[in-house]
């Protein structure tokens, strides 16, 4: 899929999420909806998958959220205010939000949430807001840099600029929970959730429905919807079968039925496909032989050719890699470019880096976890090394195996692929290949580049805007140069949905079926 | 009388179990895995992970996470799931009910289904029917689980729309049918046949021939004379099903989104959540120790003989 497509294909997306005129807006029914798994929890706290997102964006609100064109907007926060430094962010709250318990919420729930949350699962939300490490190492009993001024104003004061800071603060665990509530309940309130979101949590009968009502007391009035079933369907293709009988407003379409869906006449109408901010790449630990040395991990870069993977395997629906960084993402540079598909580049190469025709390196192990398509892409990667003499030994984990071995680094040669957080550079980049995030924390290549770093540090301490991004843009190209990874494509959300569902957003940072998007939005034309 | 051998069973049961939750935690122990990292996503952080560790006492040595873990059982308590925070006797209790629920009905449509097939084709054997009827056992046998599971959604639920596609639907009957149907085809074909070939030894028996002589029905010759002894290796063959029956139930779950164990396990075996993996291994064991118990009881309603032992 080219880059003018891609284009193509967002302006559409984000054409087809506008809004219909109010008047035409239908009130009532039933959204089903069906996720492959159960969500863990549904406590903001407690989730780091999207399918415990995607119910909890329903029940909860943030400060702020991102429109469908990822731009901040106002939520709970009805305006903001940034310092000249760029340090300190001051929200001034709505007034007459209610909690779904009926009390009305407060700046004190904003620090009480954020403090909870940050003992949670996705600390680094918080960590770069003043006393936030501290807080996190139990050294002291609140974050300093969380002050609410009066009733209606919280203060937030990072240690440091962050452009992305207001992303974080439409982040699903930014979301504002009510400090009575979860101290009552407890662990609890991950199964019995109380937020201030559209829709109220009603039911959840664990591997097979979460259901949710419309809250008639939301701050932006009652959703269109009356409620939401979010049933639970581990199969693909039973998921798209219940698609097709009616019992699904939508579902994605199941891998390998691509082309076959857009050729089938009652099905074409409704397929949709838009770009969203992932990237699926092989990557190599540049820590220990034989990866550490760049002549051998360009010597495979130039081997693989990511069109074989993105036209065979998954039918031209996904875009083809070229850099790091997805289209849809805001800095995206459509010039970036890493070593290209050129096997006489690589045998040179190969020999330079002293394996002649592969001589002498021996198999070489590659570690990708279990999936169909994880293993169909491992074995045309086998075929294409084969063609300049390196012979991949696959070795097929199931996830928790998998990331282990590549977080410790004892993965050689592996496969990960990359999902933004938010809608920033930083979340791929500083994550990715930062030396602070070495191991778990992101940088599985473990590459260690000063310069890189520098570049990477200074691109986040600045003011959001062109220059910003162009330090991303040299530090995407650094890498790609270095041949730490190799994208082989972008993802896209490939869904099929119901014509009669409308005002359901498209933006990037959903993917079907777990739409991210706020489903309060969403109404029936039936 | 009958109490004796159903102690005896129940007191074996204690060193089954302990044998079972030992190679259980020492195969996860071996597994590749962190419980800790894999609650984290895609994005883990180290300080948060060691914490983890710490909070569940996984970073303590394996013995002492057996010794607590046992010590907790003993008690009466099956400990606590690491990925849902809550006791994993509240997690199987949830599930049990969709479980026992499937796993009964696929056995009462194996038993019924499968008898009738066996007893059909014993009567004439070498025929069309028989041929038929066997070829049927055969296929259902050899039918993966999930294939089969595919192929009735597709033709009773999407093509014909009889019958739900998926989902257990509040407990209603209709949810249950395909599911019930699609784990209970691989246990039938096994019935069939060991009703069959052990009907056909039987009724080569004096005892059946005399009754024959006695110019008694054929009806009558079957029904109550030879199927009472045929029907001794075919309790067995159930008995054993059973457990066929639990391995197939997670295939036949996913396929029909039914919120049972079956799934659960594999859910947790993936996320590493051993306490759950644990308890519901026990569960399965239990049930299946339980299910020769009855198949043992079976013994002495049907074969006299075996009260004797």
């Amino acid at each position: 899929m080219s880059a003018h497509r891609v284009l193509l294909l967002l302006t559409l997306a984000f054409a087809l999420a506008l809004p219909a005129p109010a008047a035409a807006q239908k009130k009532g029914g039933t959204l089903r909806a069906a996720f492959g798994s159960d969500p863990p929890t549904l406590d903001p706290a407690q989730a780091t998958d999207t399918t415990s997102s995607a119910v909890i964006r329903q029940i909860f609100d943030t400060l702020v959220e991102l429109d469908a064109m990822l731009q901040p907007v106002p939520a709970l926060a009805e305006r903001w205010g940034v310092s000249t430094d760029q340090r300190v962010y001051t929200f001034t709250l709505r007034r007459g939000v209610r909690f779904h318990h009926g009390r009305e919420m407060r700046a004190a729930d904003v620090k009480s949430s954020f403090e909870r949350a940050a003992k949670g699962k996705r600390p680094w939300v918080f960590e770069k807001i003043v006393g936030a490490r501290e807080f996190l190492r139990g050294q002291v009993a609140e974050i300093r840099g969380i002050r609410p001024l009066n009733d209606w104003t919280v203060e937030i004061t990072l240690e440091r600029p962050f452009a992305p800071f207001l992303s974080l603060m439409a982040y699903d665990a930014a979301a504002i929970v009510p400090r009575e509530e979860a101290a009552r309940l407890g662990v609890e309130f991950a199964t019995r959730p109380v937020g201030t979101g559209a829709f109220r949590f009603v039911s959840w009968r664990r591997d097979d429905q979460v259901v949710l009502e419309a809250f008639s007391g939301h701050f932006r009035g009652a959703p269109h919807l009356d409620r939401i079933v979010f049933r639970i369907i581990p199969a693909e293709i039973t998921r798209f079968n219940e698609y097709k009988t009616g019992n699904l407003e939508w579902s994605e379409i199941p891998t390998g039925h691509c082309r076959a869906v857009q050729g089938d006449p009652i099905l074409k109408p409704e397929w949709a496909i838009w770009p969203i901010l992932g990237t699926h790449a092989v990557r190599f630990n540049v820590e220990r032989p034989p990866f550490s040395d760049r002549r051998l991990r360009l010597a495979v870069a130039h081997a693989i050719e990511p069109r074989a993977i993105v036209g065979g395997l998954l039918e031209g629906c996904v875009v083809e890699g070229k850099g790091i960084l997805p289209p849809a993402m805001p800095g995206f540079n459509p010039g970036v470019g890493g070593p290209r598909f050129d096997r006489v580049e690589a045998r040179r190469l190969l020999a330079e880096a002293g394996f002649p025709g592969g001589r002498g390196l021996g198999p070489v192990t590659f570690h990708y976890n279990t999936s169909d398509l994880n293993q169909r892409i491992a074995e045309l990667l086998q075929s294409q090394l084969k063609e300049i003499g390196i012979t991949l030994e696959l070795r097929r984990l199931d996830w928790a195996a998998h990331i282990k071995l590549v977080d410790e680094g004892r993965a050689p040669f592996f496969r990960q692929g990359w999902i933004a957080d938010y809608p920033d550079p930083e979340n791929f980049l500083a994550v990715l290949f930062h030396s602070r995030n070495v191991g778990a924390a992101g940088n599985t290549s473990r590459y260690r580049n000063p310069a890189l770093d520098r570049l990477l540090d200074e691109a986040d301490g600045m003011a959001p805007g062109p220059a910003r991004f162009k330090r991303y843009q040299q530090a995407e190209q650094m890498v790609l140069t270095d041949a730490v990874w190799i994208s082989l494509y972008h993802y896209t959300s490939r869904a099929l949905i119901k014509p009669y569902v409308k005002g359901l957003e498209r933006s990037p940072l959903s993917s079907a079926p777990e739409f991210l998007a706020p489903l309060r939005k969403v109404w029936l034309d039936k | 009388m009958i109490a004796q051998p159903i102690a005896r069973r129940l007191v074996a049961l204690i060193p089954v179990l302990f044998g079972i939750s030992l190679l259980v935690f020492v195969l996860n122990a071996l597994a590749l895995g962190d419980p800790a990292r894999a609650m984290l996503g895609q994005r883990g952080d180290p300080e948060l992970i060691a914490q983890i560790r710490q909070e569940y006492a996984l970073d303590r040595p394996l013995w002492v996470q057996y010794a607590t873990w046992m010590g907790r059982l003993l008690r009466g308590n099956l400990g606590r799931s690491y990925h849902q925070q809550r006791p994993v006797s509240e997690v199987i209790a949830e599930r049990f009910p969709a479980t026992f629920k499937l796993a009964v009905a696929a056995t009462l449509i194996a038993v019924t289904a499968g008898l009738l097939m066996g007893i059909a084709a014993a009567l004439r054997p070498g025929s069309a029917l028989d041929h038929l009827l066997m070829g049927a056992a055969v296929i259902g046998i050899s039918t993966p689980v999930f294939w089969l599971g595919l192929m009735l959604s597709l033709f009773f639920a999407v093509w014909l729309g009889w019958l739900p596609v998926s989902g257990y639907g509040d407990g209603a009957f209709a949810n249950l049918v395909l599911p019930a149907l699609t784990l209970g085809a691989l246990h039938t074909g096994t019935i069939a046949r060991m009703t069959r070939s052990s009907l056909l030894e039987v009724v080569r028996q004096d005892y059946v021939q005399a009754a024959r002589a006695k110019g008694l029905g054929e009806a009558t010759v079957i029904g109550k004379h030879a199927l009472k002894n045929a029907l001794i290796p075919v309790v067995t063959v159930v008995g054993i099903g059973l457990a066929d029956l639990l391995v197939g139930a997670p295939l036949t779950e996913t396929v029909f989104a039914w919120p049972g164990l079956g799934r659960m396990l594999v859910a947790a075996v993936g996320q590493r959540d051993l306490p759950v993996v644990m308890g519901a291994v026990l569960v399965f064991a239990v049930i299946y120790v339980l299910g020769s118990l009855l198949v043992d009881l079976a013994y002495l309603v049907i074969d006299p003989r075996t009260r004797r032992d």
